[in-house]
């Protein structure tokens, strides 16, 4: 068995191949010592953890505000996460995320959105409305239950998809 | 029997007295006041809430957030004044068809509870409804929780364990006074312990 090994040629040594973050994650950072006033328009994806004041306008891509974001800004994206400070109004192709960390004052349009419990909102959500689905009709609902004056349960039913309460 | 957190499937709900599921009258019947409006203006001010956000989103055109719990909170935490926080809702007078105060008055002093109605009539339109609620005395927990919507109106509690706020304990009396200058629609006695009641302005 020692033989075996003896005779194994080594491979030579080939110098790992550097890590290029660029390419796994086109995203620009601003970082939370920069200040920008003015517009910023972009084709790739933005992390702001700096302090930005005007507009931003990259509809084809992601804007982050993180934890150390204060933005002051018109926002046109395909998709939000308010991580950070935001005061604007934002305007998003897809969908909003906001966590519990953000304050967020503005108005929100956009596909769908997430909101984590403890977020600091005020804010108009108006959201891409779908054709009403199955909605059972209040108005028959509320028939059959009005002559009780105290709540009945319906029949156990289980919840929609969407009740996770991080994710719709 | 009212169905709990497990029978729902949901692992993230808690279960346990005080925290049953239950199907809400009141917002059934706040649900169909606003759906006759399609430009409807619905104002929460109760904790921001995702299922709720999403629940509404497909009743009203626009849905305005204003957490007052959490600023509420906030206030406290600091030992600042409560009366300044109504400034937050300074929307023009008669722009929404519907608020969902939930049970915030019973986290409120008198002074504040009256604030908080002269507040919520004035941006109600004519004719729109407030949903509210309060705990009684048959709650054994004074944690905040949040009212989540669930399918066919039913409610699931959530706790909202960043909040920490004082309970009033308000009885269907109180609600009723503090509410004079509203009419009342329909209240409903929940499963769970609690009072829901509709108010309309007229």
């Amino acid at each position: 068995m020692l033989k075996k090994y003896k005779k194994v040629i080594p491979e030579p040594k080939v110098a790992p191949a550097p890590v290029a973050p660029a390419t796994k994650v086109d995203r620009t950072i601003i970082g939370d010592q920069i200040f920008i006033e003015g517009i910023i328009r972009g084709k790739e994806d933005l992390l702001i953890e700096g302090s930005v004041k005007g507009s931003i306008e990259m509809k084809a891509n992601h804007l982050t505000v993180g934890s150390k974001g204060q933005v002051n800004a018109e926002v046109n994206a395909a998709n939000v996460t308010i991580g950070g400070k935001l005061v604007g109004n934002v305007n998003a192709t897809g969908r909003v995320e906001i966590t519990k960390a953000a304050d967020f004052n503005g108005e929100i349009k956009a596909k769908s959105i997430s909101v984590e419990d403890g977020a600091y909102l005020k804010a108009v959500i108006e959201l891409e409305r779908e054709p009403m689905k199955k909605f059972a009709h209040p108005e028959k609902q509320a028939e059959k239950t009005e002559e009780k004056p105290a709540s009945v349960p319906a029949k156990e039913s289980s919840m929609p998809a969407g009740m996770d309460n991080k994710r719709i | 029997m009212a169905a709990s957190a497990a029978d729902l499937g949901r692992k993230d709900l808690p279960t346990g007295p005080g925290y049953e599921a239950y199907t809400s009258n009141a917002l059934k019947l706040f649900a169909e006041h606003l759906e006759r409006n399609s430009q409807g203006n619905l104002l929460d001010i109760g904790p921001v809430c995702q299922e709720n956000i999403q629940f509404f989103a497909h009743r009203v055109k626009k849905h305005h957030v204003c957490d007052m719990f959490i600023r509420l909170d906030a206030r406290l935490r600091k030992g600042e004044p409560v009366r300044q926080i109504w400034q937050e809702l300074d929307y023009p007078i008669e722009s929404f068809h519907g608020i969902l105060v939930w049970e915030l008055a019973d986290r409120l002093n008198d002074e504040d509870v009256h604030e908080l109605v002269r507040v919520c009539h004035s941006i109600l339109m004519p004719g729109g409804m407030a949903v509210i609620m309060v705990m009684g005395d048959q709650i054994s927990s004074t944690e905040t929780r949040s009212f989540v919507i669930g399918q066919d109106y039913r409610v699931q509690l959530r706790p909202q364990p960043h909040l920490n706020l004082p309970l009033r304990g308000r009885q269907n009396r109180d609600v009723l006074s503090m509410m004079s200058p509203f009419v009342p629609a329909k209240s409903f006695i929940c499963r769970p312990g609690f009072m829901e009641f509709l108010f309309q302005r007229v």
